[in-house]
């Protein structure tokens, strides 16, 4: 298989264009209905969610847990706006999202639920209380590590590379958060996924690990620069490109794998992060062959560059091979 | 090839120290894996002090720390986050109840004098208090025993559960008994109108003579005038002037004969005793966070059941293995010979991680462990990255030997590269993430590391080795479908 992708690269570019353009207007969606571009978790807009399971050796558990007794029993607490849902196999669990309460209305509601729905499960319970400024410093600081790590990365390629690798890296990059961003913009609106903060840190592994993709293309394509100077950069991102295709697939595959692995039997909480990975890592493979390559051989071609051997060695006694 | 040997000696070393360190170093479970509760602390300004400095923020670090050791949760932890947040965690704990109410208090400090008579008594008193905190020590102890254990039983947990509940009894009604204890001495001391706010310092100083230390104190106007009569009341007496933090006495210095007349004026004093350099900052720490009006609010709390976090390490070791099996049965059938001893660099790669996590005292948290999982795809990486290059070279006509060094010598500037980049995004995360990004950025940054190891160094040495035996000198085990046998190996 040989993939000629500098002449393709249109079609390329267009499904990119297209897939970025579909998570910006989920997005774009989103921000009316959330004030957000994607549907906000409880880390982020602060509240309490308490989740707690009927605890069967002392309870009756017959029945599932009657959803219009907690919503009275909610209503009697003034918290008709708190979210309820009854899950788990046997509808014996319960969770509750409300406003941020303090100690008191948590032991009240606690104490309450159990007067009403029966003894709870201490050992498996949940209670997650987060006040609203919480979320802004964990964005915050994300947004701060994420800068800091685009400049650390692009200072070290330029070094390592040049200033142009570097720059059309990030790009490559963008692509990627991008794409995760508003396939979890349409999960939020579809399925009412919400975002965490370990939905920050997958965005953040999704950045390391998208470089990683692009600098081994990158690498090969330097490579073979060096080795011929006198031919077509397009050629030459051709060929490194599909040099290191085995390579691409083999890595994202045995990476991929894992997390699939995680979504199957991993715990709940780690289901979606390990989802916005998978997605992370299949953008990111597909920008590193498909975009990041015919980025630079683009530039390369339109900054006059397209032969190495005529214009970074000016004189032409230097040039002889 | 005695190099070889060598390193082949080295990396069997390195792999038997690691299962040592894994079987007698217990791994730190954060508390989304072990249950428990978590607190986020917000020291905030007021009027008087607008802004926290590292000073302040210490010092009140201080006073939660006295107030959680209260509670009687065995492994707690208090640490700083950032300028002004403390981070509270409380393992085993179910209901925060009691915790968020206790730890979100302004600190109280008072200094009070004892009353006439009740010298014996306090002696007394402050036996039995000792008796009940080396009771609590035991109790502890065994409940840190217990929790230890606590991984293994993972799979069968509803063993451990009633003895735990005893312990936790035991424990209960021992703190009750401090309590008790606490408020009766503190009743042997009568109001003296004294307290924190009229402190205005309290540092550490050496003594004059001797290497003993001494802690200084000093009041505001108001409280000089209050303390010269507190101490010429108990001048000289015997009795103790009581310095009580959050209703707790944490110093009973008595006052010298001599100030019998006018009492300590001035406002300013020095407590000694036998003080060393530690214990002297320590209660001048407790006094400075004593005197801090800030108001402390709990503006985070996550809680977690024990039941709710075993089953999430038992679910994502489930996952990590199922992972993992799968990774290796995949560079096995694509890569053949250098696949399965590339199967084998994984396993020490994985065994030599785990023990680093160990050994720097890593807590293992549920994003610690995606982590983990996804490192073991970027050790994978470089040895795909190498085996595709000695193929390249093998179908390029080169000898095998020519092939697998070149082939590790090539990949090795794109592996360095990447690992690199990944290095730099985790340390822009480990500065300035929040503690969830923290401990992930972490254990990446440390596979990542330890993978630059073994996927170069030991899956070569293992080539290299195997290399050497003629019945797998065959190219035909390394990239099959090649055609004709370019050359003699």
């Amino acid at each position: 298989m040989k993939l000629d992708i500098i002449r393709q690269r249109s079609f390329w570019w267009l499904i990119s264009s297209l897939v970025i353009l579909a998570g910006l207007i989920g997005m774009i969606i989103s921000w009316q209905q959330f004030s957000a571009p994607l549907r906000p978790g409880l880390d982020f807009v602060g509240g309490t969610r308490i989740q707690v399971t009927r605890d069967c050796s002392a309870a009756n558990c017959d029945a599932p847990i009657d959803l219009a007794t907690v919503r009275s029993l909610l209503a009697d607490e003034d918290l008709e706006t708190a979210v309820i849902q009854v899950t788990g196999d046997e509808g014996q669990s319960l969770s509750i999202r409300t406003r941020n309460l303090d100690v008191d209305e948590e032991s009240t509601l606690r104490a309450s639920l159990e007067s009403e729905i029966g003894p709870l499960d201490n050992r498996s319970i949940q209670i997650d209380s987060v006040g609203p400024l919480i979320g802004q410093q964990l964005f915050a600081s994300g947004l701060l590590a994420l800068i800091v790590a685009f400049a650390g990365i692009v200072i070290y390629l330029s070094v390592r590379f040049q200033l142009d690798y570097a720059l059309l890296a990030i790009v490559a990059l963008l692509h990627d958060v991008v794409v995760t961003l508003g396939l979890f913009a349409w999960l939020g609106l579809l399925l009412e996924v919400e975002v965490n903060s370990l939905f920050i840190v997958a965005l953040l592994t999704i950045v390391g690990f998208s470089v990683n993709d692009t600098v081994v293309i990158y690498d090969r394509i330097r490579e073979n620069i060096k080795l011929h100077p006198e031919r077509h950069i397009n050629d030459l991102v051709d060929d490194g490109v599909n040099q290191t295709l085995t390579r691409s697939i083999n890595t994202t595959l045995t990476t991929v794998l894992p997390l699939v692995a995680i979504v199957l039997f991993g715990g709940e909480t780690l289901k979606f992060f390990a989802l916005a990975l998978i997605a992370g890592f299949i953008a990111g493979a597909y920008s590193s062959i498909f975009i990041a390559s015919t980025l630079l051989a683009w530039w390369r071609v339109k900054s006059g560059k397209a032969v190495a051997g005529l214009t970074e060695v000016p004189q032409p006694a230097e040039e002889l091979p | 090839m005695g190099k070889q040997r060598l390193l082949l000696a080295l990396i069997l070393g390195l792999a038997i120290g690691a299962i040592v360190i894994i079987s007698t170093i217990p791994t730190r479970l954060g508390l989304d894996l072990r249950g428990g509760t978590q607190l986020t602390l917000q020291v905030e300004t007021t009027d008087k002090i607008p802004t926290i400095t590292d000073q302040d923020l210490e010092a009140v670090q201080r006073v939660i720390s006295d107030r959680v050791n209260e509670l009687g949760v065995s492994e707690t932890s208090v640490q700083q986050l950032g300028q002004n947040q403390l981070l509270v965690q409380l393992p085993g704990v179910s209901n925060p109840e009691q915790a968020q109410r206790v730890l979100g208090e302004t600190a109280q400090l008072e200094f009070r004098a004892q009353s006439p008579g009740t010298e014996q008594q306090f002696q007394i008193e402050n036996q039995i208090l000792q008796q009940h905190q080396l009771e609590l020590l035991a109790l502890q102890q065994q409940a840190d025993v217990d929790s230890q254990t606590l991984l293994e039983s993972a799979t069968n947990s509803d063993d451990a559960t009633d003895s735990d509940a005893e312990l936790e009894q035991q424990i209960q009604s021992v703190q009750s008994a401090i309590q008790e204890s606490n408020r009766a001495i503190r009743d042997l001391f009568a109001d003296a109108d004294l307290t924190g706010q009229a402190l205005t310092d309290a540092y550490a100083q050496p003594r004059q003579s001797g290497n003993l230390w001494e802690v200084a104190i000093a009041f505001d106007s108001s409280g000089a005038g209050k303390f010269a009569e507190l101490s010429r009341n108990i001048a000289g007496t015997g009795r103790s002037l009581g310095i009580f933090l959050d209703n707790r006495l944490i110093s009973a210095p008595t006052v010298d004969v001599q100030y019998a007349e006018t009492g300590i004026t001035g406002g300013r004093a020095t407590i000694s005793g036998s003080f060393d350099a530690d214990s002297a900052s320590d209660l001048a720490i407790q006094l400075r966070g004593g005197a801090l009006p800030l108001p402390v609010a709990v503006v985070e709390t996550r809680t977690v059941g024990p039941t709710l976090g075993q089953d999430s390490i038992r679910r994502s070791l489930y996952a990590a293995i199922v992972g993992l099996i799968l990774v290796l049965i995949f560079m096995a059938v694509y890569y053949r010979l250098p696949g399965v001893l590339a199967d084998v660099a994984l396993v020490v790669y994985a065994l030599l991680t785990l023990a680093a996590f160990n050994v720097f005292g890593v807590t293992l948290t549920l994003p610690g462990i995606a982590g983990f999982i996804l490192s073991i795809g970027m050790a994978v990486d470089a040895n795909v990255l190498i085996f595709e290059r000695t193929r390249e070279e093998l179908r390029s006509g080169k000898t095998l030997y020519r092939s697998v060094e070149s082939g590790f010598y090539r990949a090795f500037s794109s592996i360095l590269d990447s690992n690199v980049t990944t290095l730099i995004a985790c340390a822009a995360l480990f500065w300035f993430g929040a503690g969830l990004v923290k401990g992930f950025a972490l254990t990446l940054a440390i596979g990542v590391v330890i993978s630059l190891f073994t996927a170069v160094t030991c899956s070569r040495t293992l080539l290299l080795v195997s290399l050497g035996l003629p019945q797998f000198r065959k190219p035909a085990l390394f990239c099959p479908g090649l055609s004709p046998a370019p050359a003699k190996p």
